[in-house]
């Protein structure tokens, strides 16, 4: 045996390789969905300036910085699993992707924090509820508002079936050759890196460019 | 440098540029704040790609200069028509 999971490929080499580049592919089609909401918002925001820059100081600084934070740890924790896998140290490599996932799940619990207290101040027109927003040219707030709820929730879907797959890699450890926990752990870690990246981009984006 | 070490240190310039980009945006910088924040948001990408996803070999760089190609395209032609 040597090793692949696939009868395709000769090497664990060659196999790790493709599965490289296939998720290489796959970010970029990610890119252009998330790219195509980027610029929805960069076009709505050069035309409602005003506008988006009110509505923008109702989003917590604070709370954001802090989860742009967490996200970044996660990233760093799955690239030492990568590192410990690349050493064959196992039990480490979980530790790692253990605490990754819990990370991932820390950000969730904020992020639902602050849509429970925009959904408490009346910020989010979303599934019919009331929107009450004192600040000027209420309708393009409630656009902005719009927009954030469906970028933070398209980026917190991801992140949510990044935790699911790290969770199931490390049910299916036990069974899993070397060669293929190695593979997993490079194909999932890029996936991760990837929905750190959007983050990076969206923090400033909503929370700091309308300051 | 060893590996563990460049990780690190990456790691600790992503959060440098954390609070680089939430202390410039307490300043008023004019029209210089929004750029300063997406220089500072590719900055950040490019370590994580570099240092953390190990963007090299050829067909990876391929794939990225694709999608670059596409998004100036989506970009580029719908400002353009505005």
């Amino acid at each position: 045996m040597s090793g692949t999971e696939s009868i395709a490929f000769d090497t664990p080499q060659r196999e790790r390789r493709a599965d490289t580049f296939a998720m290489w592919v796959f970010i970029g089609s990610e890119a252009m969905l998330f790219g195509a909401i980027f610029l929805v918002f960069l076009v709505a925001h050069v035309d409602f300036g005003p506008a988006f820059a009110a509505a923008s100081k109702h989003l917590s600084l604070p709370l954001g910085t802090f989860n742009t934070a967490v996200l970044i740890t996660s990233s760093f924790t799955m690239a030492l699993a990568h590192r410990l896998a690349l050493q064959r140290r196992w039990r480490a490599t979980v530790w790692a992707l253990v605490v990754t996932s819990g990370l991932g799940l820390c950000f969730l619990v904020v992020k639902g924090i602050e849509y429970g207290k925009e959904i408490g101040e009346g910020l989010a027109p979303l599934l019919g509820m009331p929107f009450r927003y004192a600040g000027p040219d209420p309708v393009h707030a409630e656009f902005f508002f719009g927009l954030y709820f469906a970028m933070t929730s398209l980026h917190a879907l991801h992140l949510i079936g990044g935790i699911v797959v790290i969770a199931g890699m490390i049910a299916l450890w036990r069974t899993a050759s070397p060669a293929n926990r190695l593979r997993r752990v490079v194909t999932v870690g890029l996936y991760w890196h990837f929905v750190d990246i959007i983050w990076v981009f969206m923090f400033p984006v909503l929370y700091l460019i309308n300051r | 440098m060893s590996e563990l070490r460049k990780l690190t240190f990456g790691y600790l310039g992503l959060l440098a540029l954390l609070a680089l980009t939430v202390g410039s945006s307490l300043v008023d910088l004019g029209g210089f704040n929004v750029a300063l924040n997406l220089a500072i948001a590719a900055a950040k990408a490019i370590l994580i790609a570099m240092l953390f996803m190990h963007l090299t070999g050829t067909l990876p760089r391929l794939a990225v200069a694709a999608t670059g190609l596409w998004l100036i395209i989506l970009f580029g032609l719908t400002l353009i028509g505005r």
